[in-house]
């Protein structure tokens, strides 16, 4: 029942991919094949090797040893000859209701999702059907009106096939229909492909995962079906598999008899054999959703906190960062943050600019200590010079400390319109949780009035705070968001794309906002962007980054006039100009800002 | 709202699925029941009567004037007043009495047996799955080599090992036979110590698949930007864990439990037939191996009928604890 939940499946890549496509070896891969095979070769080779399994012979119950390795049944018949032919018989049913269930679940899971439609519905509404009406008291109606000498493997095979493809059409439907909105299915269809062909040619490759993965899990059920269905004596009735193995060592007592050796051994071969394909079908799951790996274990090495915290120049610095680099601990180590040092003054926005994957979201994470294995601190301080008095040295902080640290003190803003906020519980509770987090003395009525006063502040109406994220449009979940890191009055808020996937009516009204807030409660704003013309406009000073490393820091005005950085006279060239003149990037006041960038999907730099 | 009409028009489609599958699988099928039906009865004494003949004829087809239209027809009308025929192997009393006798049985045993298996399972699972890269990692694999292993097989195993060999837990049956079924304490503290090593053995065979389950959605979840905000937000780790992470992550398993109930009934059979268990599986056997059709069809739909509302409770559930489903349906 490994598959029954839909996963969440990680978008294939596109049609070149073949390598993607087969498992990463790991240990777990070896040994479920090594099972497969052993277990095959006792089904194929073996009954070759073995004598006639019904042979009677008058030397009932011998335990093993001897001439008989696993001794032999009450009727004297050879323990292993019968388990050899048994192996054959049930995975020759599991190969038969494998195909037959995979090719059933692909015709109404991906044709039905491809044309789309009527018949979508119609099959959609039968799979779904067919899931909720109980397979095995089905499966035991059946195979009891099918009168016994007339129940063959076949029988058994079409009959567990028909009850069991339905989960497998659900799966294949969600994964086709996400497939077929991408753009090269769509670039074919265009094209004018034959519809079967787009299936074939475009679909089925990148589905392949998957089946693989619902095949694997119908041979499973179809072997342990078809032993349930043995040991109710409802199994077929001209062949022996392990199902009827089982039975008749059940019947002859052999458990009471103390015959371990007659009933355990068809047993654990079941057992084994489907341990060995759930192993298989781990390595796949691992293909369809990468996230499921395993992540190594490694001994976490301390960061060498070089040079040591920074004591404050002067009272009007909030935030000092001193070399800090950043490395992903993967087999090539990733040198993402290279010996930056930045400061961040009260009150000011600094902004950071760079493409993606230049290393600004993990050098904004890690000064938040964020950032998550593989990705390591190595070098480097950060330094918080708190307006209270005192320097606090954030890379050294407790687990505990680093609790109360964050959001007091330094708050974030991610891209709320993406997946920021959590989905399935109220806005009131995900604002009150920080509170009732940080401010414990606080009454419910408090927490309540300091709610309904920061969404005041950020202009969204107080009764959105019994809302849920899907309920509110894309801007004004940003506006939460910012509402939620004004909570605790921090004197820095760090911003990750903020505005990134919104349209640019309601990104001038965010940026607006947050220039007001600045002005009005005075904290510092690291912005985090792609979008080095709006922090021209925004900014207070700039830092251009470019693989790792801070390429140009100077005031917004000074690079604004003289970029000095080859890099960054072309990230300012990149952006196309409305009037031909690079000065028209400036927007300022009510000027048409340039077309909606919203291509960037999630904050950049793969920290997560 | 749309999104409980929509769920009730699909039972409603799904119940008469069921029963017209019911319907044709008899008359599909090679031989002719009702002959097989009469034979038996008149065996037993009992009066063939044309009117019973009738009833069996609608039930399970043969050779009535009527068309096939009419026949179904009449099933249906049947079917909804519960008139559900005579039971053959316990002539003459009908087949909803022994249904509505051993019905109870299996509500409680597997209900209660699923119920501790999907807890078990969820609970494990969250913890696996936010504990990723620790020594948890290694109950993956552990778990699914309880899934591959027959489940009767390993009852049968337990039983002789616990019940046979060590005499923890009586071998077989519901209750204490010393005692008359009722709700008095003796009763009752009887039909929990006889039904706890079948539930044992359910737990046992189908908690790694909820772990395993919740465990690989505990991954996913905990890569999504609500629980790195909610880190960012310097909440205590159970805090996230819990209403950030295990909240989302649940609601595919929740769904999957719907799903999952068929199985279960379909595991209660094998559970009942190895234990002796006085449930609805065991009287569907029986149903089986004396060629009690009438019985059979009935159990079958009210196993059908059961799961189907027990899926419509679920997905009601679900609309509750994911308030996205309540507006998109």
């Amino acid at each position: 029942m490994t598959n029954l939940s839909p996963v969440t499946v990680a978008p294939p890549r596109g049609r070149s991919g073949w390598r993607s496509m087969l498992p990463r070896w790991s240990p777990k891969l070896g040994v479920g094949l090594v099972l497969i095979v052993l277990i095959t070769l006792i089904g194929v080779v073996g009954p070759l090797l073995v004598g006639d399994p019904s042979t009677i012979r008058d030397i009932g119950l011998t335990t093993p040893g001897g001439e008989f390795w696993l001794g032999t049944t009450l009727t004297g018949q050879d323990v292993v000859a019968q388990l050899a032919h048994a192996t054959r018989g049930s995975l020759y049913i599991g190969l038969l209701v494998g195909v037959m269930a995979t090719a059933l679940s692909a015709l109404f899971g991906i044709v039905g999702s491809y044309v789309g439609g009527y018949v979508d519905e119609g099959f959609n509404l039968f799979s779904n059907v067919m899931l909720v009406i109980p397979g095995l008291p089905l499966v035991i109606v059946i195979s009891a009106f099918v009168p016994a000498d007339q129940r063959g493997s076949w029988t058994i095979a079409v009959v567990l096939a028909i009850t069991g493809w339905a989960a497998s059409a659900r799966v294949l439907r969600a994964q086709t229909l996400s497939l077929r909105n991408r753009d090269y299915v769509a670039a074919a269809k265009v094209s004018g492909e034959k519809p079967w062909r787009v299936i074939t040619v475009e679909i089925l490759p990148n589905l392949l995962p998957l089946l693989a993965s619902q095949f694997v899990f119908s041979v499973i059920y179809a072997i342990l079906s078809e032993a349930g269905l043995s040991f109710l004596g409802l199994g077929a009735s001209n062949s022996s598999t392990l199902g009827t193995m089982l039975y008749y060592a059940q019947n002859g007592f052999a458990l009471q008899r103390e015959a371990w050796w007659w009933f355990v051994p068809p047993g654990l071969i079941i057992a084994l054999l489907g341990c060995g394909l759930a192993l298989v079908n781990f390595s796949i799951d691992e293909i369809i959703n990468p996230k499921l790996r395993d992540i190594p274990r490694r001994d976490k090495a301390e960061a060498a906190r070089t040079p040591d915290p920074v004591p404050r120049p002067d009272d009007d610095v909030v935030l000092t960062v001193t070399d800090l680099s950043v490395v992903y601990q993967v087999d090539k180590p990733v040198h993402a943050v290279k010996d930056v040092s930045i400061t961040l003054r009260r009150g000011e926005i600094l902004g950071l600019a760079g493409e993606s994957g230049c290393g600004k979201t993990t050098l904004a994470y890690a000064i938040n200590r964020l950032h998550r294995p593989p990705a390591e601190v190595t070098t480097g301080s950060v330094t918080f010079h708190d307006r209270e008095g005192g320097d606090i040295d954030v890379l050294a902080l407790t687990p505990g400390e680093l609790r109360a640290f964050r959001w007091s003190k330094l708050s974030m803003v991610f891209q709320g319109a993406m997946n920021a906020l959590n989905p399935v519980i109220s806005i009131r509770a995900q604002l009150d949780d920080v509170l009732t987090t940080h401010r414990p003395e606080m009454t419910k009525a408090q927490r309540r009035a300091r709610c309904e006063e920061v969404l005041k502040l950020v202009g969204v109406d107080v009764r959105r705070l019994s809302s849920f994220p899907h309920e509110l449009s894309g801007g004004m979940r940003q506006r939460v968001m910012i509402a939620m890191a004004l909570l605790l009055d921090p004197q820095v808020m760090i911003m990750d794309e903020p505005t990134t996937a919104l349209d640019v009516v309601v990104q001038r009204g965010i940026l607006r906002e947050i220039l007001r807030l600045r002005d009005e409660i005075g904290f510092a704003v690291l912005f985090i962007t792609h979008d080095l013309p709006l922090l021209l406009e925004l900014a207070d000073r700039i830092a251009v980054m470019k693989e790792g490393e801070v390429v140009e820091y100077r005031a917004a005005q000074d690079m604004f006039e003289h970029p000095e950085h080859p890099y960054t006279r072309q990230l300012l060239d990149s952006f196309p100009s409305l009037t031909g003149e690079r000065g028209s990037f400036v927007r300022s006041g009510e000027q048409t800002p340039p077309v909606d960038r919203s291509g960037e999907p999630t904050p950049s730099g793969g920290v997560r | 709202m749309r999104y409980y009409a929509r769920k009730f028009a699909f039972y409603l489609v799904a119940l008469w699925a069921a029963l017209t599958l019911n319907f044709f699988i008899p008359r599909l099928m090679p031989g002719n029941p009702v002959d097989i039906l009469m034979a038996k009865l008149s065996q037993r004494g009992g009066t063939v009567d044309p009117s019973a003949r009738r009833a069996y004829e609608l039930l399970l087809g043969g050779n009535t004037g009527d068309s096939l239209f009419q026949q179904y027809l009449s099933y249906l009308g049947n079917m909804f007043r519960g008139e559900l025929g005579v039971s053959v192997s316990n002539f003459p009393a009908p087949v909803s009495d022994i249904i509505a006798e051993a019905l109870p049985w299996t509500l409680m045993l597997v209900g209660i047996a699923t119920f501790l298996s999907f807890v078990f399972g969820i609970v494990l699972g969250t913890f696996v799955g936010w504990r990723r890269g620790t020594w948890l990692d290694s109950l993956v694999p552990a778990t699914t080599v309880l899934a591959a292993v027959p489940y009767f097989w390993l009852a049968l195993i337990l039983v002789a090992l616990l019940s046979s060999a060590w005499g923890w837990f009586p071998l077989q049956g519901g209750y204490d036979v010393i005692l008359s079924p009722g709700w008095n304490a003796d009763f009752i503290g009887s039909a929990i110590y006889y039904g706890t090593l079948p539930a044992l053995t359910i737990v046992i065979s189908s908690v790694g698949g909820w772990l395993l389950g919740m465990r690989n959605m505990m991954v996913s979840a905990t890569a999504e930007d609500y629980v790195l905000t909610a880190r960012a937000k310097g909440l205590r780790d159970s805090r996230i864990m819990i209403k950030y992470a295990a909240r989302n992550a649940v609601l595919p398993s929740v769904a999957g439990f719907a799903i999952s109930l068929g199985f279960v009934v379909s595991g209660s059979i094998v559970t009942e037939q190895v234990f002796s268990y006085p449930g609805i599986g065991s009287k569907l056997l029986q149903a089986v191996q004396n060629n009690d059709y009438a019985l059979m069809q009935g159990i079958f739909l009210v196993i059908t009928v059961a799961v189907l509302g027990a899926n419509l409770v679920v997905d009601l559930l679900y609309a509750v604890i994911d308030p996205r489903t309540r507006v998109s349906g």
